[in-house]
């Protein structure tokens, strides 16, 4: 009895705690070399329709009855932006269904007055024409400005939908 | 006995304690949602483009495109058809199981973030951007850096 009292206050049971920390070292070098914080990276957040035509439902048409017509968001409300490439993949013309427009400033600008609030216009989506060789880069900047628009209806434009131009067209 | 307890024994347990707080510091921070995204890419540069809040219960799927037009799955070139099938079919399945009145037609709840390469050409582009929507995805969102450097 009194030889396990003494044992008590000597400190009772000790745990060897360097195997524990052996381990804990470990962790912590995984943990630390895992460690890559992400990237912040901004996004545009789109809405791009279906590839068949969605207002023709109204006429109880289904997709593909019509074979004359290859335009697929015909009956939407859309606006067309046309961008015709250089070779290199840079922006050649910018045009606003027929109109031409010298750069993405002036676009800014157009956009406002065709879709915007005062312009009485009901677009609900632009459809951009895009050269094939037209660089990601390049095309990001104009799809920023047309993200930037506010409908008349006072939405967000995010319906945005992308057509191939033929390699070497012309405006 | 008296001999062996006087060589100086460190107390490791306050050490042992930062240690731990270390551990938990990493693991909390540490994502492994990074090791998907492609971080050789060159990002094209939007002034505007704002990091956005993506809520915890929407489902990503994460497409790298680098300028040859390949699509680059952890770091292994994918054939971008039956690679955007497969994704489609698995979102098709998980939607079905969150709610019983999705159908096969319905659009997919997933939202598709591009990341391309600044200099990949758009018919490359939209090569992607075409198979996504042939299989029923909708929601796109394109990242894209603020800043030239990265």
């Amino acid at each position: 009895m009194s030889r396990r009292k003494k044992k008590h206050s000597e400190g009772g049971v000790e745990l060897n705690l360097a195997a524990m920390l052996d381990m804990a070292f470990q962790l912590l070098a995984f943990f630390i070399m895992t460690f890559k914080p992400a990237p912040i990276e901004g996004q545009i957040n789109l809405k791009l329709p279906p590839p068949q035509p969605v207002a023709g439902a109204a006429n109880a048409k289904k997709a593909g009855d019509d074979e004359s017509n290859n335009d697929p968001v015909k009956n939407l409300n859309s606006l067309i932006i046309s961008i015709f490439a250089t070779s290199n993949g840079r922006v050649a013309t910018l045009a606003v269904g027929e109109a031409n427009i010298a750069g993405t400033t002036a676009l800014d600008g157009r956009l406002k007055q065709v879709l915007g609030p005062e312009s009485g216009a009901s677009f609900d989506q632009v459809i951009l024409q895009v050269g094939s060789k037209l660089k990601y880069d390049e095309l990001m900047k104009v799809v920023d400005v047309c993200t930037k628009q506010t409908l008349a209806n006072g939405e967000k434009l995010t319906k945005l939908s992308f057509v191939e131009l033929p390699d070497g067209a012309q405006p | 006995m008296s001999g062996s307890k006087s060589e100086s024994e460190a107390d490791l347990t306050p050490m042992l304690d930062m240690v731990f707080q270390l551990i938990t510091f990493f693991m909390l921070v540490t994502s492994f949602k990074a090791a998907s995204l492609d971080l050789s890419l060159r990002l094209p540069v939007v002034g505007s483009a704002r990091p956005v809040e993506t809520e915890g219960e929407e489902s990503l799927l994460i497409l790298n495109v680098n300028k040859e037009g390949q699509l680059m799955v952890y770091s292994l070139p994918q054939e971008i058809g039956p690679y955007l099938k497969a994704e489609a079919k698995m979102a098709r399945l998980e939607a079905k199981r969150k709610s019983s009145s999705f159908k096969d037609t319905d659009d997919l709840p997933t939202t598709v973030v591009v990341r391309a390469d600044r200099d990949t050409p758009f018919s490359l582009l939209n090569l992607v951007i075409k198979n996504c929507q042939d299989n029923g995805f909708r929601k796109f969102a394109l990242k894209a850096t603020d800043k030239a450097g990265s």
